[in-house]
Parts: C-alpha cells; structure tokens; sequence
C-alpha cells in the first residue's frame, strides 16, 4: 500500500487521495456515536416503564428526601455545624508557585522588561481570579525556588519568607500589595473595566485583619516604610546565604523601583481618570473638589 | 501587520520570539520543492515568466516541527491555467487532521440550527369544549371519562403533537465549528480540490469564459470563489451570476456546509492570508476559556 510507512496525518492525506472526494453525501459520525431516538414501547422500555408494581414507586407518590419513616432522621439529628460559619469574611489567595512563574518567563508569555502585577499575570490566560470565590489575588508559593533564575519587578498578593528570598537573590524587587473587590474587578480585567467607562477608583486600605501583614517590612508590604524594608533584605540575604546584588548598579534600576502609590490601581493611571479605549484618549477630572477627593 | 506582533503559542509547541526576528528567507524542514522554482506546461509561453514576478508567501509564525504546506498560485485571466508561483501554506490551517466526524457534526448544525417548525396541533385544554364530564363514573354501561376532548376521543386534542414555533437551535461547540473548518480545509487541499489564484479579475463579463475555464482546467462542475471582502469585482460578479453553480463568497461567509457542496474551492492570495490569520489566531489565543465559556452547557453559578 502507498500510505503503509506513512504516520498520522500524512496516512490519512495519503488515503485520501485515492478515496472518492468528500462530499455531504459520505460525511458521518464515528461508529457507534449516534443514538437512534427510540420510544418506550412494548418491551423496549415500555409497559411499566420502570417504575415497578403498585406502592409510591409506580403512583410517583414519594417520602420527602431524607425521611427515615419517622425516627429522628440523619439531617436533623445534629443542630450545630458551624464548618462555613464566617467564611464570607476569609480571604482566598490562589498559589501560583515560581515554578510555572518561571516556565511563563520562559515561553515568552510575560515581559520581564515591565514590572509584573496582577493584571499581567491574568491577561497571559494562565491563571485566573475569582472574586465571586473570595480570591484576593496571587499567592506565590515556593516550589521552584532553588530553579528560579529571573530578575523581576514582580507585585503579588501574598509572599513568604523563602519565595522573597528567591526573588531578591536574583536581583528582583517583590512587594505584597492589597486590593479591595473593587480594584480587583478592575485589575483582573483592565481592559472590560476600561470598557464600562468608570472613573479608575481608589485602592482602598486593607481591613483590620490585614493592616498587619501589609505594614510588615519582613513581607515587603506596600504599607511599610522603605527603608525598613531595605533593612530586611539585607537581614535575609545574611538568613539565606546569599550576596544581596545592589539595585543601584543595575541597569534596569528605574524599572525595578517602580511601584505603585498606594492607592494607584494601574501603574501610569491615577484615579478618577476615565481610559477612553473607543477614541484612544484619557479623561481626567477638571473639577477641583473632584481632584482633592481622588488624590487623598 | 497585527499578526506580526502577536506570539502564537501551540499547546505542545513553544516559539520563542528569536524565530520571528530570524531572516526572512530560513528554510523550513523537510520541503520537497523548492519553492522559488516555478514549473510551466510547455504551451505557455516564457514570455509570461520573463514579465511577471514570481509569486511568493512567508509564513508570520512558520510552525517549528511540522511540514508546510504548498500550493501553486494560478491567475484567472486566461482560460488555461498559468502558474504564477508557489506558496506555503501553515500545516495547522491546511494541514490538520481530517476529522471526518467533526465535519458531519458541523454539517448537520449547519442544517438545524435555523430550522423553526410551524405547525401545531391543539392539546386537550385548547380544543373547544370538554370542560364537562359527559356521563357520570359509575351505573352507566359505557366506559369512565373526563372529558369530551381527551387524546382518547375523535375530535379530541393532541397529547404530544408539534408545538408552533418549534426551533432546533443550538450551539456547536466553538472550537468544533474551528476544528471543522480547518479539517474541511485541510481535505480540499488534499484532494486536489484547492486551488489559489492572485485575484479575481477576468477580461470580460461573458458567462461562458466561466464555463470554458472550468472546463478547461478540470475544475469540478461547481465551483466556490472565495475573496477577502464582499465586494467582488464587476466582471466576475456579472459572469457568475447566472451560472448557478459557480458561486462568490467573502472570507466571513466561509463554512464547511459550502466547502463541501461546492466541488472545488478557489480561494484568492488575500482571502488565503485573511483565513489563515483568523484561524491560527483561534487556534492559539490566550484568552480561549472565556470565548468557549458561552457554550458551555450546564453551568451552575
């Protein structure tokens, strides 16, 4: 046969040039695909249609679903079952480790050259956040991090101490950012939130339970005050084992300072500016009361 | 372009932007032609080579580990066929697995989607009358009834007849409906049914140099036209007119019920460049959850 040493697609061109054109008339299912839309009659399914002799099965007329015949049934016999009790109130931050961190540098699907925040790693596709599901942002976990070989300028939501460690080695800034469901609805899909034609609001500040964590140089919180924060670098270069490379002498030294203003949503775009994506154009706020509300 | 700029990513297979920047003219794996070479039938004359550029294409993102594919560029303005150069084609587009069942399916959508039934019969609350049980249960010989108007009676309504309007729509899933235009593609090309010319403009408007060139070349007895835009130029559009089964079509107006109807599929060098753009783009978009989110079925929350 001319198509015997022929693999995968090639076979299949290969034996179509010798079969008949393909035309409407010869295009079918693959075996056993179709099921043929029988009716219940006769002793295909039918007489009792299976729903047996006499009694409620045969007369649809059933207990109610969890009914035990009058003993204390098993969904009423414990009163007190407090597994959710306040879990509208916790905070989910879904892992996304230096691992597939790495592999998305890699393959090209995040520019190291800009400084990474929530809403690039969402429009690579790769990692999704859920509001609806109380997720707050981006955890990132520590598998990976002995491979980890990137310098970024990254902002994430949730860090420990060996992932800092990981990225700070490499010559990175990493820093834990808090955004309210607000800010996240826009940051997670910046160009449907530019769409609705909102003014870009303000970060608000984090709840009671958080303030902690993000006023905490040690977790490079965006609240805490630089120079602590380049205190700790130094203490966990020394925790580590590793040289703390000088920021100063880097190169791409004003891109990896750039942060954002703790109420900067969009690096480049302060609140209160409304993105025009139609006309290509920004708007910002003319009125002076306007200005101060969105600037405090 | 646009195309240039985006990075196109296959699930299994990774490119770098190294390989965008790298020279136009690298040579692809395992061609058998080279595809600068342009070979004619000896009646033409060399007079054609000498005058008109070869016909080439690069591919913006060619693939890393598959064969491309090729097809000649022909031109439409004389009966017989002159070939105007050779071009590579992106084996995910023309080159993808012949999947004969995901054509079936996006023919049988094709064909129901937009079928609405309008008859309709009456069932039993809707006939006239009935409302009244016609003798009483027990002491008359006759057998027990309701009403005058159950499925029972002659005259009665209908217990499970058609219901007007009744449609057949649904959604074929959205990467079926790509994966059946690119298998469709892919079997044209294969089957010699394909063919590419650099437009479509022809010397006159005479419905029979249609016919004789189709004649001529062995073009099946229907043919599909396939243009970048809907707007086709005069002479074509006067020819095919009232040959019924020589037909026009815009790129947007591509699908696999078509395809097949049509004999032979004739696509122009725009309309090959548009396709390949849209579909490689589908194929390898980032974002591909939230296009196929909307036809998912059975979502809860």
């Amino acid at each position: 046969m001319s198509f015997s040493g022929k693999k995968g697609v090639d076979k299949a061109f290969a034996m179509l040039r010798t079969l008949p054109r393909v035309c409407l008339a010869n295009v079918r299912r693959n075996p056993g695909t179709r099921i043929k839309p029988t009716r219940g009659r006769a002793q295909h399914g039918g007489d009792k249609h299976g729903a047996g002799n006499k009694g409620s099965g045969q007369r649809q007329n059933y207990m109610r679903l969890g009914y035990e015949t009058g003993n204390n049934p098993f969904y009423l016999r414990f009163t007190y079952e407090p597994y959710y009790k306040g879990h509208h109130l916790r905070r989910e931050y879904p892992p996304l480790s230096l691992l597939q961190l790495q592999k998305m540098i890699d393959t090209d699907r995040l520019d190291i050259s800009q400084p990474l925040d929530l809403s690039v790693i969402c429009n690579t596709g790769l990692y999704k956040i859920d509001p609806h599901h109380k997720h707050f942002g981006i955890q990132l976990t520590d598998e990976g991090a002995n491979i980890f070989k990137a310098k970024v300028n990254i902002e994430v939501q949730w860090a420990s101490e060996p992932v800092i460690a990981a990225i700070e080695r490499n010559g990175g800034v990493i820093t834990t950012a808090y955004f309210d469901v607000h800010s996240l609805w826009a940051i997670i899909n910046p160009e449907g939130f530019f769409k609705k034609g909102e003014a870009i609001p303000r970060r608000m500040v984090p709840p009671q339970d958080a303030i902690e964590y993000y006023t905490n140089p040690v977790n490079r919180g965006y609240l805490a005050d630089p120079e602590k924060i380049s205190w700790e670098r130094l203490v966990l270069a020394q925790k580590y084992g590793y040289q703390l490379p000088v920021l100063e002498n880097d190169p791409d030294y004003a891109m990896l300072t750039q942060r954002k203003d703790p109420r900067q949503i969009f690096l480049g775009l302060e609140p209160g500016w409304v993105v025009n994506l139609r006309d290509r154009c920004i708007l910002k706020p003319t009125d002076e009361q306007l200005k101060e509300f969105y600037r405090s | 372009m646009a195309v240039v700029n985006r990075i196109y990513l296959f699930s299994r297979i990774s490119i770098t932007p190294k390989i965008l920047l790298d020279p136009i003219n690298r040579v692809c794996g395992g061609r058998r032609f080279d595809s600068t070479s342009v070979s004619s039938d000896g009646e033409v004359s060399n007079s054609s080579l000498s005058t008109t550029p070869i016909i080439r294409r690069t591919l913006a993102c060619p693939p890393e580990y598959k064969r491309v594919q090729q097809a000649w560029v022909e031109n439409l303005n004389t009966v017989e066929e002159q070939k105007l150069g050779l071009i590579d084609l992106h084996p995910d587009v023309f080159g993808a697995q012949p999947r004969i069942d995901i054509i079936h399916e996006n023919v049988e959508w094709q064909t129901k989607y937009r079928k609405v039934r309008y008859d309709h019969t009456k069932t039993r609350a809707e006939v006239r009358g009935g409302g009244r049980k016609p003798w009483p249960q027990k002491g008359t010989g006759k057998a027990r009834h309701g009403s005058i108007r159950s499925p029972l009676w002659r005259g009665g309504g209908i217990a499970h007849g058609p219901r007007s309007p009744q449609t057949y729509f649904y959604m074929l899933p959205f990467y079926t409906r790509v994966h059946g235009l690119i298998s469709c593609l892919s079997i044209k090309l294969a089957q010699d049914d394909l063919h590419v010319v650099n437009s479509l403009e022809i010397p006159t408007d005479d419905p029979k140099y249609i016919e004789d060139l189709v004649e001529n070349r062995n073009w099946g007895p229907s043919v599909l036209l396939v243009d970048e835009i809907d707007i086709m130029p005069r002479n074509i559009t006067a020819a095919t007119d009232s040959i019924l089964h020589i037909n026009l079509m815009p790129v947007y107006g591509l699908n696999v019920f078509s395809m097949l109807k049509h004999d032979t599929l004739v696509l122009t060098m725009a309309a090959v460049n548009r396709i390949e753009e849209k579909l490689l783009y589908q194929l390898n978009r980032p974002d591909f959850m939230d296009v196929t989110k909307k036809f998912m079925l059975n979502q809860n929350g």
